[in-house]
């Protein structure tokens, strides 16, 4: 028996660590510990309700956007709010936006190296590499061209001795075996990712004003001021440049990244066996296509105990059976208090004890639905979206396996997605939707705007009782919610419910596991000192810890720092 | 924090051949928010030529790199610590070689893997910004709340007029305002 403690995680946002026992080269136990403190929700108490976002848009300095509109979205639903449609088109074009940022990030800066192994870069044959690639994409970064030039770069790197950033990894691990071709194809990627992560923030700093803390919202719609006449607001120019950086974000979207998360899953088929983990899954609506937000372009729903037959719709961001299933339990975490509580009635007070893996040993709560764990992120909401006939889900999912089918002839089926690499895949086709549905939404935009209608925002009225509201948005990592209660136009109480809450949750009062702790049950470890599989399934959850708690530890002294892998 | 009408505009840090000042940091965790001060600071007192961005990024982590693409300078604003405890409120200047250099042992916060993580992908890509500075301060306490140490507070007016010395001697056109422009540091207004 070995105990493996990786503190920190590295290429992640903010702390995590992660405790497992290994036993005959498999994992028997698990502990996920965030080691930072979350309290940034008390900053808000007190606080006008209408600036309320300006605020939540710093709990975390990545999904800025996405605390923002959840944050105005919760007001809204307290006050039963309607905004105008040019205000949900604007607001989800800047969700899409960074969502696929953030996917890209995720793939190739964040976890393509647990797979890619950069020191067999120089054996690669770049026109062999140019014509795989070639067989499956359009992509005209492909070029043997291109691929010779990253190869180049990657030899000088590597002769001059110095891997720098790169100097940490698992290089010439078992567990990785890509050929040199495909090593070097997905290399290039990482490297022209960077370019489209650039194009994905000028898409948000149009509509946003700014980026990345966007200064564009109001409870009530947006303050993007819409006259095609005028040079100084959002007229037919901007829509153009909007139109054209969406147009050249698609084909990285679809003919690389969406291709080479395909790529990935056919080389690496055992991973299709490995992390399941906790089979609840949660995905809330999102992209509405009309004001009063009754119809959405991405599904929710729940799955439970991995039945994909059978999915219990979330129809709309009023839903009562999500309001009344949704509470955290403290039992294993630094937090005083007993039982479950919603997070309306949810308060932040810590009680920090030290690592005890059967008493308290994290800083992140643990959320239940309707008491049992639950799973979120890109793999529910393609599995709700597939379980929920939704079609634009499954032309994406068709043409994942098909493209995984044509590479060694591995069949995929939809049940194979709860895995490890079902996270990774899933990512891919839900980015590749996102693609689709950016172009959707900036028509619907322009529809709008051309017909006359320069609405973009209505007053709040704030009554003089006392009214709770839930803000929804399914983010790049899954399901956020937002819990606040407003008393006369303040705050009384704020709780986010963050994706990396449901995935990170330590056990609960019963002892039941979160997600991450029930996935790397069985996960294979074949050197106790690399545990580069470890990191595989932990990174394909995509963690972001730092809203999931944040930045100080409570004795007030400096948390060890994130080595760069 | 007003909510008044907005113009559209393309947004921060995305116009050719541009220098970017750049604040790093959480402005709602004490001193760590040094770096969107300076900057807020040097905008209220400084005027630059066209080409000069001001970007408030926050906590970026590797999300910075998009920011630093094909820049010319880049001037980073942010809390750091260095290897030996220096007294807090302590400025240091560092160049693109102290940050990985084992001599400086350079800790920035805890974004730190950010800054030099993005640096090395865009340097390996070919987009790199020609110079990095950074800026730093070394912090009190980056506890829970709104707003800079007296310690730090100090420091930064400190380091606005060395932003504005490091963009002078590279003939950069900046020069004091005659009427400073109103501030907006809008985490420390208001309640809670």
């Amino acid at each position: 028996m070995a105990r493996i403690s990786i503190d920190p995680i590295t290429r992640i946002e903010g702390h995590l660590r992660i405790d497992v026992e290994v036993d005959g080269g498999k994992v028997q136990k698990a502990w996920a510990s965030c080691t930072m403190w979350r309290g940034l929700e008390t900053i808000l108490r007190g606080r006008d309700a209408r600036e309320g976002w300006v605020f939540a848009q710093r709990f975390c300095g990545v999904c800025t956007t996405v605390h923002a509109i959840a944050s105005v979205r919760a007001v809204e639903d307290a006050l039963q709010l309607e905004i105008p449609a040019n205000a949900q088109y604007i607001r989800n074009l800047i969700l899409i936006a960074h969502a696929l940022h953030d996917h890209i990030v995720h793939f190739y800066q964040l976890s393509a190296l647990d797979w890619v192994d950069i020191t067999a870069i120089p054996k690669a044959d770049p026109a062999r590499a140019a014509s795989i690639a070639e067989g499956y994409s359009t992509w005209p970064g492909n070029s043997r061209r291109e691929l010779e030039a990253v190869q180049n770069k990657v030899k000088g790197l590597i002769g001059s001795g110095q891997l720098g950033i790169f100097a940490h990894g698992y290089w010439g691990h078992p567990a990785m075996h890509l050929s040199p071709e495909l090593n070097l194809i997905l290399f290039a990627h990482y490297l022209q990712a960077l370019e489209f992560q650039r194009k994905s923030c000028q898409v948000v700093g149009i509509l946003g004003g700014k980026t990345p803390h966007i200064q564009n919202l109001a409870v009530g719609g947006v303050m993007n001021a819409i006259n095609l006449n005028s040079l100084a607001t959002f007229n037919m120019d901007r829509l153009g440049i909007l139109q054209s950086l969406l147009q050249d974000l698609i084909p990285f979207v679809q003919q690389a990244f969406f291709v080479d998360t395909c790529l990935l899953a056919a080389s690496y088929p055992e991973w299709f066996h490995y992390g399941r983990g906790v089979a609840n899954y949660l995905a809330v609506p999102d992209l509405p296509t009309d004001a009063k937000a009754t119809h959405f372009d991405l599904p929710g729903g729940l799955i439970m105990d991995g039945n994909l037959a059978s999915v219990q719709s979330i129809i709309n961001w009023r839903d009562e059976a999500f309001r009344a299933a949704v509470a955290e339990d403290v039992t294993h975490a630094w937090y005083r208090g007993e039982g479950a509580q919603t997070p309306w009635k949810g308060e932040t007070d810590p009680n920090y004890t030290d690592f005890h893996e059967d008493g308290k040993y994290t800083w992140v709560k643990a959320p239940r639905y309707n008491g049992s764990p639950i799973q979120v992120g890109p793999l529910a909401n393609v599995l709700v979206g597939n379980a929920s006939g939704h079609p634009l889900t499954r032309k994406w999912t068709d043409t994942a396996f098909k493209t995984i089918a044509s590479v060694h002839g591995l069949k995929v089926a939809p049940d194979d997605l709860q895995s490890t690499m079902g996270r990774y895949l899933a990512r891919g086709i839900r980015s590749a939707m996102l693609s689709d549905l950016a172009l959707q939404h900036w028509q619907l935009l322009a529809d709008n705007i051309l017909k006359g209608d320069d609405t973009t925002y209505y007053p709040p009225q704030f009554p003089s009782h006392e009214c709770e509201g839930v803000g929804m948005h399914e983010a790049p990592r899954g399901a956020l919610s937002h819990w606040v209660i407003v008393d006369k136009g303040a705050f009384s109480n704020y709780q986010a419910v963050v994706p990396t809450t449901w995935n990170a949750s330590p056990r609960d009062e019963k002892g039941v596991p979160g997600p991450y702790e029930t996935s790397l049950i069985a996960n294979p470890v074949v050197d106790p000192a690399k545990p580069l599989e470890v990191l595989r399934t932990v990174h394909s959850f995509d963690p972001c810890m730092a809203c999931a708690c944040h930045t100080l530890d409570v004795s007030g002294r400096e948390i060890a720092q994130v080595k760069v892998l | 924090m007003s909510t008044s009408g907005m113009k559209t505009s393309a947004g921060g840090g995305f116009s050719p051949s541009r220098i970017s000042i750049v604040g790093i940091g959480n402005v709602l965790l004490g001193d760590d928010g040094f770096g969107p001060l300076a900057i807020e600071m040097f905008r209220c007192l400084y005027e630059c030529e066209a080409r000069v961005e001001i970007l408030d990024l926050g906590t970026p982590g590797l999300d910075l790199a998009p920011y630093l693409y094909d820049t010319d300078l880049v001037v980073i604003a942010d809390a750091v610590h260095p290897p030996q405890g220096e007294e807090p409120g302590t400025l240091f200047v560092y160049c693109e070689d102290d940050l990985g250099s084992s001599q400086a042992q350079l800790r920035l916060t805890s974004h730190d893997p950010g800054v030099q993580e993005s640096l090395a992908q865009l340097r390996l890509a070919g987009h790199a910004p020609s110079e990095v500075i950074v800026v730093g301060v070394v912090p009190e306490s980056c506890g829970l709340g709104k707003g800079v140490s007296l310690s730090v507070l100090n420091t930064c007016v400190v380091a606005v007029d060395t932003i504005a010395r490091l963009l002078m001697e590279r003939s950069v056109d900046c020069r004091a305002r005659r009427d400073p422009v109103p501030r907006d540091l809008w985490w420390l207004s208001g309640s809670a």
